[in-house]
């Protein structure tokens, strides 16, 4: 055995004398990849396992989200909105309704508010139980992704119930929430509420919701593999981050105590009790973690909400039938699954916006790619990309 | 340009004290429209001003950087209620990571060949930003380290943001939802609709 | 009548074809079972239901499907391919694989050939197959392929190692390399020697998933880094190839594991003069046992990166199996 030994020596004393002409190759990862999101490419030139030079191409799904809003009235937009980042699209539709509202000074009934806050909460909480799902699975665990996917539809199903919808909700409208709420034809104009029981059942589903982190928590956190995977890989310095426009869950995983639900009005956030989750060295295990624990500050938020939102009310506050924004400006902006997601509403007095620029958290999220990325080994580019937690369609809108 | 009131309830904006104190460290003439602070200020002090709102303001997150293209010709949407100057206004907002403070800063372009320092120096974030501006407006960012398109194909020709790009498809077959939808299932209103 | 069937299969030739057929019939059957184990017990662990519908009841007869699905498909071969070599992989692949099972006991004097060294036999041809997942990378002209076919020669220079040393304290303890003569020693010492050797057995078991290249080391297939690895261009029945020879392998490299550390086809008080006929149940549940616990593991862990699992092989995993020989060793000198 000792001759082994040596052997072994000699080879690896061997390997290192010798020096190796290598190649570099350029590696077209996307824009059809499994784990780019749908149509991201990154170009990355790469040496064996050793990648640098990565280059973000984006644009595959680029819909002109911004010119088509000068084209349509408010009331269609919330229907382009919903589709930016498709698994928050409740979320999506706050800031934008807030701005036209903000212009118009119309009033949201109280319990308008409360409902909107607990879908965007719902929201939030379905999107960060698919980055629970798609994280695990990029880093080659399957299981967390049916765990994570299981309670996510319960949550999906009871935003359906209230909206309609599951993924585009199309809910709100300038002076509060749908009226005619549920199911039902449109013609009726029978002002309906939120569906029978669908306080209870959202507060059974939060306990559910918070039984699955523990679940993932176990599965997941508890793994050695997954530690040596994410803990110190792609480190995020707080004033890099700044610097990019990286914000959201990625911001506060480097250790930044910062969110718009905060220091932001566009939802009576001010009135419920819960705590920003601050990473500490931002790195994708940080960026898991601080994900982890937003879904549960989520389901505090909603329990209170639950209990604090008015019995009854309008759901509506009155405003014209033909909805006119009077000329103005404003910037809004809210605190999305994924980050800062803000409307710069410019209008005219007309019926749809002069300009409306979008702000979507995961374009800034992924300008980052290419300074991140830069000298990782080809598995990290997917553990460190999948970290990020962006949407393409939140990237090109 | 929009001159719409300040808030009347109001005396004071509880963002004027803010508003004044940024304006007068970085140089600019500051507005505060519905909660948004709006400082304008010179297109040749773009750069400068950036730098002094991240050096002395504070406002280290770069938050966006876009462009509005004020035009009295519109190929498509509404038109302005009232002549302008036509020009490009560019605006950027950079914001705080502690009270949640804003600024939204505004230069104004020449509509016909605009052109601009870049900003990438200051706040590395808008190398995207400004390569989607580029594109959108045609807007020439000056010293930007990695010009091209971001978007569009490289073969793409014209600028889609701005008011003079027609809205091709709109073109072809108008959109049918000009109608207000909500209003379809009833006879067609007779009343006031601003009742 | 018996006579003549024993006369038959004296001579040379019909106890080969014999031989070949059973392995032929053996191997599909293994991986479909398997394959279906894996899809039940997968979803069982998901909170799924698995495949349902095929055969009428439980979905049984899903695995058929697909295989006459993959028969179906149009074999395609890339244009930039090195044809000759892209195709003769899964072959080799599948080759390695079966050969592995001549040296497989399943009882007393059921063995296809019993080499007197029969361990060193199945580990030097167990790697063979990673030739061909070369071969494959190599040959596919895509860069994927070419990355996860170097993955995988790295993962075997890498794993071959422990699995040979691994394997050396059992021979040591049996002393013998000849795979019946191994299972005989345990059933004269009376334990399995799992009981001294369970050192050995981690090692053999985790080297043994790093060869199968699953999760956690199945970083040559990867699918959300490299598509698919090795696999990419692969379609119709050369990819069902692959998916025979990786759940075969599974069988195979479990069933050596059961004879060389739990005692293979012997199961202390069971009566040995029934091992005859008692002696393969006890394999393939052993077998079963241990491809069980591989599935639990490729549905709970992630997967490892490239340079941590070289880490783990050279730093870890090696020393452990030379101390393990050197204790083994002194023990046997001085016991």
């Amino acid at each position: 055995m000792v001759t082994d030994n040596d052997l072994t020596k000699h080879l690896s004393e061997a390997q290192v004398s010798v020096e190796i002409q290598t190649e570099d190759m350029t590696l077209n990862i996307g824009p059809q990849h499994p784990s780019t999101h749908g149509v991201l490419r990154l170009v990355a030139r790469v040496n064996g396992e050793r990648c640098f030079d990565v280059r973000p191409v984006i644009g595959y799904m680029h819909r002109g989200y911004e010119k088509l809003s000068e084209v349509r009235t408010y009331l269609q937009i919330t229907a382009l909105i919903n589709r930016i980042d498709w698994v928050s699209g409740y979320a999506n539709e706050i800031p934008f309704i807030v701005a036209a509202e903000k212009l118009m000074d119309v009033e949201v009934p109280e319990r308008a508010q409360y409902i909107r806050l607990i879908l965007t909460e719902m929201a939030r909480i379905s999107s960060h139980l698919i980055f629970m799902a798609s994280y695990p699975l990029e880093l080659g665990a399957a299981t967390p992704l049916f765990f994570a996917l299981r309670d996510r539809e319960r949550v999906l199903d009871l935003l359906e119930g209230v909206t309609g919808g599951r993924f585009h909700p199309n809910f709100n409208r300038i002076g509060g929430v749908k009226p005619n709420a549920g199911a039902g034809p449109t013609t009726k104009k029978t002002p309906q509420d939120l569906p029978a029981g669908f306080l209870a059942d959202t507060r059974d589903a939060m306990s559910v919701v918070l039984d699955t982190c523990e679940e993932i928590e176990d599965l997941v956190a508890g793994n050695e593999i997954f530690r040596a995977r994410t803990k110190g890989l792609g480190v995020l310095p707080p004033e890099v981050a700044a610097a990019f426009g990286v914000s959201g869950p990625n911001l506060r995983a480097s250790g930044v105590n910062f969110d718009l639900r905060k220091v932001e009005d566009y939802l009576p956030y001010d009135k419920f009790d819960f705590d920003v989750v601050v990473g500490e060295n931002g790195d994708c295990w940080d960026r898991w973690w601080v994900r982890l624990q937003e879904i549960r500050e989520s389901t505090k938020i909603i329990q209170q909400a639950i209990d604090g939102i008015p019995p009854s009310g309008p759901l509506q506050a009155k405003v014209p039938k033909l909805i006119k924004v009077p000329q103005g400006e404003t910037y809004v902006r809210a605190e999305n699954p994924k980050g800062e997601m803000g409307y710069y509403l410019v209008s005219d007095g007309g019926t749809g916006p002069y300009r409306l620029k979008i702000r979507s958290a995961s374009f800034s999220n992924i300008s980052i790619l290419s300074w991140i990325l830069e000298g990782v080994l080809v598995p990290d580019i997917i553990a460190i990309m999948g970290s990020l937690d962006f949407v393409l369609g939140d990237v090109d809108r | 340009m929009t001159s719409s009131p300040s808030d009347p309830e109001l005396a004071v904006h509880p963002l004027q004290e803010f508003a004044d104190a940024a304006a007068e460290a970085v140089g600019g003439e500051a507005e505060i429209q519905f909660d948004t602070i709006k400082l304008r200020v010179p297109a040749d002090q773009w750069v400068n001003a950036l730098t002094k709102a991240r050096d002395n303001l504070d406002l280290v997150f770069f938050s966006w950087l876009s462009a509005i293209d004020w035009a009295n010709d519109v190929e498509v949407g509404d038109t302005l209620n009232e002549e302008t100057e036509e020009r490009i206004e560019l605006l950027c907002t950079v914001c705080d990571l502690t009270e949640g403070r804003r600024i939204t800063f505004s230069t104004d372009l020449p509509n016909v060949k605009p052109s601009v320092a870049s900003i990438v120096e200051v706040y590395v974030g808008a190398n995207w930003h400004e390569r989607e501006a580029a594109e959108m407006f045609g807007i020439e960012f000056e010293g930007h380290p990695d010009p091209g398109p971001l978007y569009l194909p490289e073969s793409f020709l014209g600028n889609p943001l701005k008011k003079s790009y027609p809205l091709l498809s709109r073109e072809v077959k108008p959109w049918p939802g000009t109608v207000d939808v909500e209003d379809m299932p009833e006879k067609p209103s007779t009343e006031n609709p601003e009742a | 009548m018996i006579e003549t069937i024993t006369d038959v299969f004296s001579n040379f030739w019909v106890s080969l074809a014999g031989k070949l057929l059973l392995v032929a019939t053996m191997v599909p059957l293994i991986g479909m079972l398997l394959g279906f184990a894996e899809m039940k017990l997968s979803a069982k662990m998901q909170s799924r239901v698995g495949p349902y519908f095929a055969g009428g009841r439980w979905g049984w007869a899903q695995l058929i499907a697909d295989g006459v699905k993959f028969f179906q498909k149009e074999d395609l071969v890339p244009e930039d391919a090195d044809s000759p070599v892209f195709k003769a992989a899964p072959i080799l692949v599948l080759v390695g694989t079966v050969s592995l099972f001549l040296v497989i006991p399943f009882g007393p004097g059921l063995i296809f050939q019993d080499l007197s060294v029969g361990i060193f036999y199945a580990l030097a041809i167990s790697s063979v197959g990673t030739i061909g997942v070369l071969m494959a990378g190599w040959s596919s002209a895509n860069k994927y392929s070419l990355m996860g076919g170097l993955r995988a020669a790295g993962q075997l220079i890498a794993y071959e190692r422990p699995l040979v040393l691994a394997v050396v304290g059992s021979v040591i303890m049996a002393g013998t390399m000849s795979m019946s003569g191994i299972v005989e020693a345990q059933i004269s010492v009376g334990f399995p020697f799992v009981v001294v050797q369970f050192v050995g057995f981690g090692i053999f078991m985790t080297a043994a998933l790093a060869e199968l290249a699953r999760i956690p080391f199945d970083m040559p297939i990867a699918e959300s880094e490299l598509v698919m690895g090795y696999l990419t261009e692969y379609s119709g029945f050369r990819f069902l190839f692959f998916f025979l020879a990786e759940f075969a392998n599974m069988f195979t490299l479990s069933a050596i594991a059961a004879t060389l550390f739990l005692g293979g086809y012997w199961l202390p008080f069971v009566p040995e003069s029934s091992l005859e006929f008692t002696g393969p149940l006890i394999l393939v549940g052993k077998v079963f046992l241990l491809t069980f616990t591989m599935i639990w593991f490729r549905w709970t862990f992630p997967r490892f990166r490239e340079d941590q699992l070289q880490t783990l092989a050279w730093k870890v995993l090696i020393p452990l199996a030379l101390m393990n020989i050197a204790i083994t060793a002194t023990l046997k000198v001085v016991l």
